[in-house]
């Protein structure tokens, strides 16, 4: 055989293998792609559970007058939420007379489904969570998550115990938001992920009679457009707006909650149509 | 067929580890990619098609997480596999240091290309390259710290299965 086939032939059966990828039908790939997946899964699940029960131990060490403190705590904190609660009922009882009374189409119901952060995927091509629930607990794709601090991001794949979740901080992810007060949409897209720094995004399609700077933000929230994600959720504090090039609107930069980065627990909204 | 498994099973270890220390260090929002470790031995030391099979099984691993296309790692894996492998007549490649060295120049090479296929997704490209550099760096340190053990432990697992222990003759 000539040396300079001999040569090329790696690259020969490279390109057969390339051909062969490139027509091997998306069903088997599809296929081989969840295999893969539900085989890596059990190695992410196993290790996040192994974290669950190193911080069990790790709580076990606290003293009992600690405890004591903590639930009396809670008790306070349980005490305002029920209050908030009874507001809440009230407040849901008005909306539901004056969409009666107006004909108003109602708001989409959520059901609350609690997470466990399998594993954090944070890396400058996507920003990405896996949670410990899946098909098991009736989760969908594009399912809005929430924590404490407003939005985590929304829900782009479904597996059989798992699901992995798309953070807003991701390029992946592009959601109409507004200024908290105004009612004027604008585009927000994840994608500013700096070393050791705050994770951010950008904003697009901002009015022109919007200002904020570093010194004094504005709180970014969900529109409710679109009909993923329910209105008044924080997005992040706008830090920066300036013209953008066609002086029609501007363009600014939006700062996300530091705590995104270290989640260990997540809130799925489930839309209670899609049951 | 017991050697591209026990390398498979290898690289599922190793993207199990890196996944851990990713997860570790997303609060300082850095990132860690090791793939190149997953081919250097199988391109250094198999023969082409059980270790082009090896290389490409470990970049389905990768993508099978990933929120790209299916199989843009294993293509990406199996190129730079035949790159190494067309190469290793070329530089030496039974100590421990050279092995590193290639392996350090495959990742260079596996992460740039990769981020080359995600950065115009990016709103803000230029604003990107700067946390993918910081990457790259802190990739190419760890992968020097662990390779040394990594590819013994590959080769402790062929050697298992291989009368031979010169890492040459597992092909």
């Amino acid at each position: 055989m000539p040396k300079r086939f001999d040569q090329a032939r790696p690259f020969l059966t490279l390109g057969l293998l390339v051909a062969a990828w490139l027509i091997i039908p998306t069903v088997f790939k599809v296929f081989t792609r969840a295999s893969f997946f539900e085989l890596t899964a059990p190695i992410g699940v196993a290790a996040s559970y192994a974290r669950d029960l190193q911080e069990f131990w790790t709580l076990r060490l606290h003293s009992n007058s600690e405890l004591i403190e903590a639930g009396r705590d809670l008790a306070r904190l349980n005490a305002s939420y029920d209050l908030a609660v009874q507001q809440n009922t009230e407040m849901q009882g008005e909306i539901a007379r004056l969409e009666g009374i107006l004909r108003l189409p109602s708001y989409t119901g959520f059901r609350s489904e609690h997470a466990r952060v399998v594993r954090r995927d944070f890396s400058g091509w996507w920003q990405r969570l896996t949670i410990r629930k899946g098909k098991n607990y009736n989760l969908v794709v594009g399912a809005p998550v929430v924590f404490s601090g407003g939005v985590v991001g929304r829900i782009s794949e479904v597996f059989a115990y798992t699901a992995t979740v798309d953070l807003i901080s991701s390029q992946t992810v592009r959601l109409a938001a507004v200024v908290e007060g105004d009612t004027r949409p604008i585009s927000y897209q994840g994608g500013l992920n700096p070393t050791f720094g705050s994770a951010g995004g950008v904003l697009e399609f901002v009015p022109l009679d919007i200002f904020a700077s570093a010194n004094s933000t504005k709180r970014l929230v969900t529109s409710g457009l679109g009909g993923v994600f329910p209105p008044g959720l924080t997005i992040g504090a706008v830090i920066k707006v300036e013209p953008s090039t066609d002086g029609l609107f501007k363009s600014g930069e939006v700062k996300i909650d530091d705590r995104l980065a270290a989640l260990t627990e997540v809130t799925v909204l489930i839309p209670i149509s899609s049951q | 067929m017991l050697r591209p498994i026990l390398i498979f099973l290898s690289t599922l270890l190793l993207w199990a580890l890196a996944a851990q220390l990713n997860h570790a260090l997303a609060p300082w929002r850095v990132y860690v990619f090791l793939g190149s470790l997953a081919i250097t031995l199988p391109a250094l030391t198999f023969s082409l098609r059980p270790g082009l099979l090896a290389s490409f099984l470990g970049g389905l691993v990768f993508d099978a997480e990933a929120p790209i296309p299916f199989g843009t790692h294993a293509l990406l894996f199996a190129l730079t596999h035949v790159v190494v492998f067309n190469l290793r007549d070329r530089v030496p490649r039974d100590d421990t240091l050279s092995r590193v060295v290639i392996a350090l120049f495959a990742n260079l090479g596996l992460f740039l290309v990769f981020s080359f296929t995600q950065v115009a997704r990016s709103p803000a490209p230029a604003s990107l390259w700067p946390r993918l550099f910081a990457d790259l760096a802190c990739s190419q340190l760890v992968l020097a710290l662990i390779a040394p053990w990594f590819f013994a432990l590959q080769t402790r697992a062929l050697a298992l299965v291989t009368e031979e222990t010169n890492p040459s003759r597992y092909a």
